[in-house]
């Protein structure tokens, strides 16, 4: 029995996911909030609701036709043709019940595979149920209906409902095989592989779930490898070896002179690769706004979506800021050339990192920038207009919504708004794209009406039965965003270590940070009281003026201790790790940014000079205006440890360091970036001279005290007694001259 | 009739979807859709007015940092959400209320601090006089709300709604709107 869906949405003829969507959904029940809509039409009928023990059903009528009708005048509605040729059949769907009730659905009345229950049923059940416990009342039904085999009466209903099991269980195992991974034992899996050997050995099913076991095992034991759901681990502190790159390379890219479509391609195909491994029901809102840190691992691929989204905005804020001496000009040129940048992701469909860079653009330490944006030119501001249009937040964001109803599935993107001149000129220039692409999506969209369903919606109905209907309407969104992955892989993009390299170096300014510079940059019209004490401590600070520091790390790529560490690959997994750390970390005002250091755009406080490699430390370039520098310096903090060492690398983090931080702060900082826990007072701080270490004193302003002469690359280790730092010291000299 | 946007801020869990939720729906409903063009939206009399307010709720996307700006520029007035079950969440708020004031570029924007899930008193964390604190601190108003029981939700719009009309009457309305496509600062 075929189960026609009532489209939910208006008549238009459309395309895209909404034809998609109703496609995949094409025998899915949506009585839920749409019964209204199907009660309306001919041929359905709502009948009632109907409780059985553990279960209340909806009930609809539903006139099938039986036969071909010969269509003699097209005026003719459905329900006029003669009854002779219809028959009404009883279509029930599960509207709430016990998790047994729930399970025992997977298969109609007849025993046969619901294939669209059976979907929502996997994604969603883990919000009510755990793995093992419905694979145990899955395999116990096969084996009650096994038992029932012996009386002779039913025994094709029986069959017809052992065979929908069977093919339940290779939905799962093939939809959803992280839910059998659970390392190390696999005890799922192990139960399946037991049943499946008592039950139906040599089944197609057996080998399959043989298979699987031979997967997990071979990851357990073998590379861990980034398979699905693994954000978690560190960020490699040692490299392959492949990984390792002459930092030099590092400087190939600089805003503005970026090749705008390549920067796009290579931010959609990051995006792409954390899309496809999202796994849906991690959105849900049971899993996504309820984890808390024990249960951050449930929502990791999300997590790592959201990760890159920051890091990309990160990066158009830090590109825009962090040469505080720019002409207004020459800034609005990296505005310029982010705007560019996005309109590449508007034709490439990438929506994530678009809305990123948006913004980015939007933040408020770039936004108040009002002479830069006066300097750009007219196009362009329209260009940043209608892009961030798509965007607006007005009636629940149906600017977005419809966008990617319309272009979500579609191979280019062609959907432009009367008002949008710069992408009609956008498109016309282009003509017809010769390659089709993918679509990427800001998932902050479903996460919140996830979220919001989650809410309003309840997960049980009055006697405590499951609630399924609530699991219907998010399956209406998980299935958008299967669809999306599954458009996703139209996207063929190479990939470019060196912009990885990039990526990686830029540094990221936490929202105070970014502030602060930005008022540098432009100071506050109208600063209220704690900005104006910033002020009085800035020209109290003119007398003891360094040199920048941004400066002195551009040239401080030095010696070949020094290089470029964390491979390109590993991007998503460190920048996960770091912003998990940072939304808490916006309170203390100048804990810092990291990443691995020697940033291009630092480096072009040098005008484009490369720094060279091996170039003799101490030849720090003097800031050319000492007085417009900022009021803190950016350092590069090593930890000293056996591995970095046999490595040759030395694996830098950038840190900020503002002009009232002690040392023990300095050090919490550093730890922080570096992944350390412990107690800061158990660790000791030193500058990298040429001949010797500065080791700083416990409680030092370390602003005043570090040695800005030379290079501001700092070592961090643990404490050990008087002693033995003096020994260590000597050491490390030998090891660095 | 004058629009409203107000912006629901706090960390995850402390339940801003539930109060966004029974502030626009007035009742936890089985049929929902969130992805309609006013599923936020609720036009309200308050003291002889009708008003339409838009609610724009940031539950679910709490970690897209970077966005926070955004809505922070766009809302007129601010509910600031802690869980009186949880005092990280209180503790969250100082530098959300910070990062408003800096958006804002002003001293004094309309907001309400509120304590909800104040029918959770048993696992209260959060002492009611903290929030005043807080609330005095801020120089804001303060209430403790449920959105599970019903408590004093729709007062915490009702409120904003007031601070809105008083700190920008009518005619300053107009002004702020040919002001609001400020993304053109040429």
């Amino acid at each position: 029995m075929s189960i026609y869906v009532v489209p939910c949405c208006d008549s238009e003829s459309e395309r895209g996911v909404r034809a998609q969507l109703s496609a995949l959904t094409s025998r899915m029940t949506r009585h839920g909030p749409c019964g209204e809509y199907a009660a309306s039409q001919p041929t359905w009928r709502l009948w009632g609701e109907e409780r059985v023990d553990g279960a209340i059903y909806t009930v609809y009528l539903k006139k099938v036709r039986y036969h071909r009708p010969t269509r003699s005048a097209s005026s003719e509605s459905d329900d006029e043709i003669s009854h002779l040729e219809w028959e009404t059949v009883r279509v029930r769907f599960v509207k709430a019940g016990t998790v047994e009730r729930l399970v025992e659905a997977l298969a109609t009345d007849d025993g046969e595979l619901e294939s669209t229950y059976v979907n929502v049923f996997l994604a969603t059940y883990r919000s009510f149920a755990e793995c093992s416990q419905v694979l145990d009342l899955l395999l116990r039904r096969y084996e009650e209906l096994a038992m029932d085999d012996v009386l002779p009466a039913a025994t094709d209903t029986s069959h017809q409902h052992r065979k929908t099991l069977v093919a339940c269980l290779h939905v799962w195992l093939d939809t959803y095989p992280e839910d059998f991974r659970q390392p190390p034992h696999h005890p799922a899996l192990q139960q399946l592989l037991a049943f499946t050997q008592l039950h139906l050995p040599g089944s197609e099913l057996h080998s399959k779930a043989l298979q699987k076991l031979a997967l997990f095992s071979a990851e357990r034991n073998g590379v861990a490898g980034g398979a699905a759901g693994g954000a978690g681990g560190g960020a490699g502190t040692c490299l392959a070896a492949g990984m390792r790159v002459p930092a030099h390379h590092t400087s190939a890219y600089r805003l503005p002179h970026v090749p705008h479509r390549h920067f796009a391609e290579q931010l959609t195909r990051m995006d792409m690769e954390l899309f496809k491994r999202l796994v849906p029901h991690q959105c849900l809102g049971a899993v996504w706004s309820r984890r808390d840190k024990d249960r951050s691992h449930d929502a990791a691929t999300v997590l790592a979506t959201v990760n890159q989204f920051n890091a990309v905005s990160f990066r158009v804020i830090s590109t825009v800021l962090v040469e505080p001496n720019l002409r207004p000009v020459d800034r609005s040129d990296i505005l310029a050339s982010w705007l560019d940048i996005a309109r590449e992701l508007r034709v490439l469909k990438n929506f994530s990192s678009l809305k990123a860079i948006i913004s980015g653009l939007q933040s408020n330490p770039v936004y108040r920038l009002r002479k830069t944006w006066a300097m750009l030119s007219k196009e362009k501001a329209e260009l940043f207009e209608e892009l961030a249009r798509i965007f607006s937040e007005d009636n629940n964001r149906w600017a977005q919504r419809e966008l990617l109803m319309r272009e979500g599935t579609a191979k280019f993107a062609d959907t432009v708004g009367e008002n949008d001149r710069q992408l009609q000129k956008l498109l016309h220039e282009r003509g017809s794209p010769g390659v089709s692409n993918g679509t990427i999506p800001y998932l902050g969209t479903f996460l919140t009406d996830l979220t919001m369903i989650d809410t309003a919606i309840p997960d049980t109905v009055a006697d405590g039965l499951i609630n399924f209907d609530k699991r219907r309407k998010e399956f209406e969104v998980l299935a958008q965003i299967k669809l999306l992955q599954g458009a996703a892989n139209a996207y063929h993009l190479p990939t470019d270590p060196m912009f990885d390299r990039w990526f990686d170096s830029v540094i990221v300014l936490d929202d105070r940070e970014a502030y602060q510079l930005s008022c540098q940059i432009e100071p506050p019209t109208n600063p209220p009281k704690e900005r104006r004490q910033k002020k009085i401590i800035d020209s109290n600070n003119h007398g003891h003026r360094k040199n920048d520091s941004i400066a002195s790390t551009s040239s401080s790529n030095s010696s070949q201790f020094y290089c470029e560490t964390d491979g390109a690959g590993n991007a998503w997994k460190r920048d996960s790790l770091e912003r998990r750390i940072s939304p808490t970390r916006l309170s203390h005002g100048s804990s810092s940014s990291s990443i691995p250091s020697l940033d291009v755009s630092l480096s072009s406080a040098n005008s484009g000079q490369k720094p060279a490699n091996g170039k003799i430390p101490g030849m720090s370039p003097a800031y050319p205006n000492a007085r417009t520098g900022p009021d803190f310096y950016i350092i590069r903090v090593t930890y000293e440890s056996d591995c970095v060492e046999t490595e040759g690398v030395v694996l830098y983090k950038s840190i900020m360091l503002s002009n009232n931080e002690r040392t023990p702060q300095v050090i919490r900082n550093a730890m922080l970036k570096l992944n350390l826990d412990g107690d800061p007072d158990g660790y000791t701080l030193a500058q990298v001279l040429p001949d010797k270490e500065m080791v700083l004193p416990a409680n030092a302003n370390v602003y005043y005290a570090v040695n800005t002469a030379y290079n501001l690359n700092f070592i961090l280790r643990p404490r050990r007694n008087q002693q033995d730092e003096a020994i260590v010291n000597g050491k490390a000299k030998n090891k660095r001259t | 009739m004058r629009e409203y946007k107000i912006v629901v801020l706090g960390s995850g869990g402390v339940g801003k979807s539930a109060l966004t939720v029974q502030f626009v729906q007035g009742i936890f409903v089985e049929k929902y859709d969130p992805t309609i063009e006013d599923s936020y939206r609720k036009q309200v009399e308050v003291d002889g007015q009708q008003c339409m307010l838009e609610i724009l709720d940031t539950a679910g996307t709490e970690q897209f940092t970077a966005m926070r700006d955004l809505y922070m520029k766009n809302g007129q007035g601010f509910v600031l959400v802690y869980s009186i079950t949880a005092q990280s969440t209180f503790n969250d708020l100082q530098d959300l209320r910070e990062q408003i004031l800096r958006v804002k570029d002003k001293d004094d924007v309309p907001m309400v601090l509120v304590g909800n899930k104040c029918d959770l008193e048993a696992e209260r964390v959060v002492g009611k006089q903290q929030g005043a604190n807080l609330a005095n601190h801020f120089n804001c108003v303060f209430m403790e709300t449920s959105a599970k029981a019903k408590i004093s939700v729709n007062e915490v719009f009702y409120d904003l709604v007031r601070q809105i009309n008083k700190k920008s009457p009518k005619e300053e309305k107009k002004k702020s709107n040919i002001r609001k496509p400020i993304c053109q600062l040429l």
